[in-house]
């Protein structure tokens, strides 16, 4: 298990977050999602032989957002 | 996967449930003249209090709430046709599918979301009133809701990431427990979640949270928060029908117009704090001696409408507001404020000299007597109803 953060630039309000977080529900081999409105960013706890770092972008990318590895 | 739905609901269902919206909302407004029926504590004042939360609702929270609680809604409303339609593993619903008996999901999510807020308005002003609000009290609060409300509008404007603060973030645990309950997928969901977004309020319906809270008045907030959440939901309706997809292409492009509407409403929030303050600070005693005052008194009847004297000063309390709204009083000598309603029923009753700390609720006709202590010449003494909506100043010569 590894936990990466991303900064996620266009987040415009705190439904944003909530957005990211689902992705819990979505990806595999994600333990957790944490994303924040107020810092823009968005920390997930993964288990990287299951999940890359490529993948994550491409998913939030599908909601609508950027997310920049830190 | 792109299973054709025959029984949809059509556009005429969705038309005449919003007509039963509007139509709630115009009786809201039509009813409003004959507001002395409703012995609110602030009369027909109270009215404009609701006319404004429902303005405010339709215009402004309707997309605001959406933008936070659309998501939700949107997937519980997908579980809903997945229920009904897609069986098996199915993760892709769009189009068609998602159009399929959607509006009575809908429905039951704004009718238990407009129940939770109504109750949510109850506590609120039950809260408030045992905070006792003391004119001033009310005034640091609208002040504060005020400088909430523009601070939102400058969240929404990115102005300063700064700003980001004043949009409050639910507990992790919250969102995540919305979350999982919206996979739900019995009739209950629906009803379950609209109740559940008293959780996640959108800044708008924080705002308007906060002004209930400031009523001081279970009855007020409640009816309050129904105006505001009863505006929000045509708007929430009609857009969370057209799916999530244009709720965000809507959603981006409104939020600007949200964003001003907000300013402003924050705005003149905060200018009623000033007032009620009695600072000479507010808008309208800035701009007082820019706008002509009508220096003469308005007719009043006859019997309730004391003789001014030498020592003694007449204000008309009128439906609309104060006159004359600039009263001329001799310095260093006491005089008597004589208040004089005549079927006066809007929140000009609820009368307030901040700098005397006097507040008095005053009859829908007849006459007040106020002692005021001899002033200094070129002092002024601020008098505003307790909505800081009308106000108006004594000079002392």
């Amino acid at each position: 298990m590894i936990k990466k953060t991303f900064k996620i630039p266009d987040m415009t309000c705190s439904a944003c977050a909530m957005k990211l977080e689902s992705l819990e529900d979505v990806l595999d081999g994600v333990k957790e999602i944490n994303a924040s409105y107020h810092r823009l960013e968005m920390t997930i706890e993964y288990d990287d032989s299951r999940l890359t770092e490529e993948q994550i972008i491409a998913a939030v990318r599908k909601k609508g957002y950027t997310a920049i590895g830190a | 996967m792109t299973s054709k739905q025959k029984n949809t609901i059509g556009p005429v269902v969705i038309v005449v449930l919003g007509v039963v919206f509007i139509a709630i909302a115009f009786a809201l407004i039509i009813f409003q003249p004959n507001a002395q029926s409703l012995n609110f504590n602030a009369g027909s004042g109270a009215w404009s209090q609701f006319l404004v939360a429902f303005v405010t609702g339709i215009t402004t929270g309707g997309l605001s709430c959406l933008a936070v609680q659309g998501g939700l809604l949107a997937s519980s409303l997908a579980s809903q046709i997945e229920q009904d339609y897609v069986t098996g593993s199915a993760r892709h619903k769009k189009g068609q599918a998602a159009r399929s008996n959607s509006a009575y999901p809908i429905l039951l999510f704004l009718l238990s979301k407009l129940a939770a807020y109504t109750l949510l308005g109850a506590l609120l002003g039950w809260l408030g009133s045992y905070l006792t609000l003391s004119p001033m009290t009310r005034a640091m609060l609208m002040i504060l809701v005020g400088v909430f409300m523009i601070g939102n509008a400058l969240r929404i404007f990115n102005a300063h990431p700064i700003f980001r603060y004043f949009s409050i973030e639910p507990p992790k645990f919250i969102t995540r427990y919305i979350r999982r309950t919206a996979k739900g997928t019995d009739t209950f969901t629906p009803l379950f979640l609209g109740a559940l977004t008293v959780f996640i309020p959108c800044g708008v319906t924080q705002a308007m949270m906060a002004t209930a809270l400031g009523t001081g008045s279970a009855t007020m907030g409640a009816a309050l928060m129904f105006a505001f959440v009863l505006g929000t939901s045509p708007v929430f309706f009609i857009i969370a029908y057209l799916t999530t997809e244009l709720g965000a292409r809507l959603e981006k492009f409104f939020m600007r117009f949200v964003a001003v509407v907000l300013l402003i409403l924050g705005f003149v929030t905060l200018d009623g704090g000033l007032n009620v303050l009695g600072s000479p600070l507010s808008f309208q005693n800035l701009t007082r001696s820019l706008i002509p005052s009508n220096s003469t008194p308005a007719p009043v009847a006859e019997s309730t409408q004391p003789a001014a004297d030498a020592g003694s000063i007449v204000l008309n309390v009128n439906n609309d507001g104060y006159f004359p709204r600039t009263l001329n009083a001799p310095a260093d000598t006491a005089v008597t404020l004589n208040l004089v309603t005549n079927q006066t029923y809007s929140c000009a009753r609820d009368f307030v000299i901040p700098a005397l700390n006097y507040y008095e609720l005053l009859p829908d006709s007849g006459t007040v007597q106020v002692g005021i202590p001899a002033q200094k010449a070129g002092s002024q003494l601020f008098f505003t109803c307790s909505m800081g909506m009308y106000t108006g100043v004594i000079v002392f010569q």
